[in-house]
């Protein structure tokens, strides 16, 4: 046999019958570069585990807790970076009302008791015709109408409530 | 359902007792291939203790019909071969570092300890070889002959085809094997007696 088979035997470091294990050694012993591949696959085979030095998991532990309160000073500074840069956006967009305001309070208090009493009449405005409304309304729908109705909400929930599922599933694996 | 799964699953909602116990068990595992893949004993606890935190803070992205040992050394496979590509762009040699004392000594107690002196020579004849193959060869060799895995096993964990995973092995058989050879040791000549000591 020549001696391409027995490197690629080597090199696949495959099980071997006995009896190519005997035709392995008799050409081992004839040739020159199959020997360091055997040798080395040898060594390979000879390894062992080195293990790490008493109180790993202890270390670990330590590590674990620093990691979680550097975690957490990191995610504080980070609230307090977020919530000072929107209190700074938030002053840019104001200021010059702020400015404006201050240059002539009695305009601006009269403009927003104004806004005030506006919002009250409009609140009190639509409780009015809700009222109204729910009143006669049950005189104008039919049961069937109801029913349509309570279907198409009963269907926009679902459906929302899947798409919910949906993108917050976890994903799997590494 | 085996102790590993539970003590999995309780990791996942939160125990840090339960993820104590697969550190205990895993950390020989994790802290071996750590120490192929860079060589020496500082990194290989670093790398190990980050592959364990790295574990901790992703166990939730676990698949259970994977084994947790392969997931395990495939964080640290990826982990060790980002610090080696690290290291070689900050131009550090890793023959710097080949000086250090192995920890792989000889067994006194061993039946034979002639042969198992040679053994040990051997071993760390192939430590010192091992650095100087590719990172992710060098982790498919170690998760082959340290952790028995199998060709699938290897391909999962480095997220390459089988048939990618015995190529590369075969390549770093075949390099080990040069290696090898060329790393082996020349016997002293020996000096006649009215021979100058310079020639």
């Amino acid at each position: 046999m020549n001696h391409q088979p027995f490197e690629d035997w080597l090199l696949e470091d495959q099980r071997l019958t006995s009896d190519q294990e005997r035709d392995l050694q008799a050409h081992l012993r004839i040739c020159t570069s199959c020997p360091a591949i055997a040798e080395s696959n040898l060594a390979l085979h000879s390894t062992r585990m080195i293990r790490p030095a008493e109180g790993f998991a202890a270390r670990f532990q330590v590590r674990l807790i620093e990691n979680r309160k550097t975690a957490r000073t990191r995610q504080f500074i980070g609230t307090l970076i977020l919530i000072l840069a929107g209190l700074a956006f938030l002053y840019w967009l104001a200021n010059p009302v702020i400015q404006a305001a201050m240059r002539s309070p009695a305009e601006w208090i009269t403009t927003a008791v104004g806004y005030l009493l506006f919002i009250l009449t409009s609140i009190q405005m639509l409780s009015e015709v809700s009222r109204v409304f729910l009143h006669l309304l049950p005189d104008f729908i039919s049961p069937v109408g109801w029913f349509v109705i309570f279907l198409l909400v009963s269907g926009l929930g679902a459906l929302e409530a899947l798409s919910i599922r949906r993108f917050t599933r976890k994903p799997q694996g590494a | 359902m085996n102790e590993e799964m539970a003590w999995v699953l309780q990791a996942q909602q939160g125990s840090d007792e339960a993820f104590t116990q697969l550190v205990e068990a895993y950390q020989t595992h994790v802290y071996n291939m750590c120490y192929r893949m860079l060589g020496d004993a500082e990194s290989a606890e670093d790398a190990a203790q980050e592959t364990f935190l790295r574990a901790f803070q992703h166990l939730n992205r676990y698949d259970q019909k994977r084994p947790f040992a392969t997931w395990l050394l495939s964080i640290a496979a990826h982990y060790c071969i980002d610090r080696l590509r690290r290291r070689k762009f900050s131009m550090i040699s890793m023959d710097a570092e080949e000086d250090e004392k192995s920890l792989d000594l000889p067994d006194a107690d061993a039946p034979n300890p002639e042969s198992e002196m040679m053994h040990s020579e051997q071993r760390e004849r192939m430590q010192g070889l091992l650095k100087r193959l590719d990172g992710t060869d060098r982790a498919a060799i170690v998760m082959r002959y340290w952790n028995d895995c199998s060709e699938s096993e290897i391909a999962e964990a480095l997220q390459l085809t089988v048939s990618a995973v015995k190529s590369r092995l075969h390549r770093a058989r075949r390099e080990l094997a040069g290696l090898w050879q060329e790393d082996r040791p020349r016997p002293k000549p020996e000096r006649r007696p009215h021979e100058s000591p310079a020639f």
